[in-house]
């Protein structure tokens, strides 16, 4: 088992997980529960909802453990897409969509940010992304963050920022595109 | 509605499927392509890791205690959505793969020791022999045969197609070893042999297996796939 003193290896416990080893399911939520449930907690905006989602997101990282390609990209990145998808998954559910307040949309953006120095102690290469993100225009990069941080639909973000629709889509196209010319 | 044959289209749509901008259609759209198209997969797994770092705009949220339990008890939970196999410790420290050999395959040691020893003639050098057998053992697949310096793995019974894109890799651990060391591809229902110098050692009770692994082989050398046949070593 991986200590403190040793780098976490997200893959080895994803690949345990695949040959129904319970201990590394159990070690990648010790190790990451905190931060995924902070993730969940962003999109769904309720604790119960949160824990509910990571739930539902820890029963299928079992479940896909064996989907899981290591030669194709990091653990992390697939853990984190899957409570990623599940929290969305519930925030789109029709019967739960509520539209915002812009006032609450408004706030949300302005929620404190981890520190820096905390997430280079969880291994996280924040610089590359950060980079490149401060090479776009503030709108364009506000579309990326609330997308991706906030979960916010297409026309939620339009809402938050004030901006036709159209425009919204093709901005989120555009900054991919730059951030992927940008990180390569 | 996203157009996944056009290549400028295939990797916007990785990106917002991570994202999570596109609509239900489309993200189920993204997912059921996937499944068979290893180059959108290696798209959506690149985007995972460019955007990964934005994860750490949220803030860390401690659970309560009682979710890892709510979740420990999903697993157990006989629901045919959840694995229900009990937990196990890592292949090599589990029995049961060895504990008994089938006497069907007790059998074939016999028969196959008596053959070692009349093809061998004067016996030179250590001899081993190892029957590797499905975990259920129900079915022995191959034979691992060791004479002096030469290794030599023969199929034995049915030879099952490997899946497209997939490999036979065959390892082995020596007791005491602290995991399985490969020793490479292996065509099915061919023979193979390799100087007993590649081996990390050779000794009884050491452990063979062949799992099936992406073609290539593991890209981590350490067993990734099922474990399609195990046994162990026993000295004639």
């Amino acid at each position: 088992m991986p200590t403190d003193a040793t780098p976490f290896d997200y893959e080895a416990a994803v690949l345990a997980c695949a040959r129904g080893e319970r201990y590394a399911l159990r070690a990648l939520y010790e190790r990451e529960a905190r931060w995924l449930l902070g993730v969940a907690m962003r999109i769904v905006r309720d604790r119960e909802r949160a824990e509910d989602a990571l739930h539902d997101a820890f029963l299928q990282i079992w479940q896909r453990a064996s989907t899981y390609q290591p030669a194709l990209g990091s653990a992390r990145g697939w853990l984190y897409t899957i409570v990623r998808h599940r929290a969305l998954k519930d925030v789109r559910d029709p019967g739960r969509l509520q539209s915002m307040d812009p006032q609450e949309l408004a706030t949300l953006s302005d929620a404190r940010q981890a520190l820096h120095d905390e997430a280079g102690g969880r291994g996280l290469d924040l610089d590359g992304l950060e980079r490149c993100l401060q090479r776009l225009e503030a709108p364009r990069r506000a579309c990326v963050v609330h997308a991706f941080v906030d979960g916010l639909t297409h026309e939620q973000i339009a809402q938050r920022l004030d901006t036709p629709l159209g425009t919204v889509k093709a901005w989120i196209r555009r900054s991919l595109a730059s951030l992927k010319e940008c990180m390569s | 509605m996203i157009d996944l044959s056009r290549p400028d289209e295939r990797d916007a749509a990785a990106g917002e499927y991570v994202l999570g901008t596109l609509d239900a259609q489309d993200h189920a759209a993204v997912e059921r392509a996937m499944a068979t198209d290893r180059a959108l997969q290696a798209a959506v797994y690149a985007w995972q890791d460019r955007l990964l770092a934005l994860s750490a705009r949220a803030d860390a949220t401690v659970p309560r205690p009682q979710l890892w339990q709510r979740i420990d008890v999903a697993l157990n939970a006989p629901a045919p959505a959840v694995r229900t196999e009990p937990p196990r410790p890592p292949w090599w420290q589990r029995l049961a793969p060895w504990q008994g050999l089938s006497a069907a395959a007790a059998a074939l040691v016999l028969v196959l020791s008596v053959l070692l020893v009349q093809r061998a003639g004067v016996p030179e050098g250590a001899r081993y022999l190892a029957v590797l057998q499905s975990p259920d053992r129900q079915s022995t697949g191959w034979v691992v045969e060791v004479q002096g310096e030469r290794l030599r793995l023969t199929p034995v019974g049915g030879t099952a197609g490997v899946p497209a894109g997939k490999a036979l890799q065959f390892w082995t651990k020596p007791q005491g070893a602290d995991g399985p060391t490969s020793l490479g591809l292996v065509a099915a229902g061919r023979v193979s042999e390799l100087p007993v110098s590649r081996l990390p050692g050779i000794g009884p009770q050491q452990l063979f297996e062949i799992t099936l692994e992406p073609e290539g082989g593991s890209p981590i050398g350490r067993p990734t796939g099922p474990i399609l046949y195990v046994g162990r070593s026993v000295a004639l």
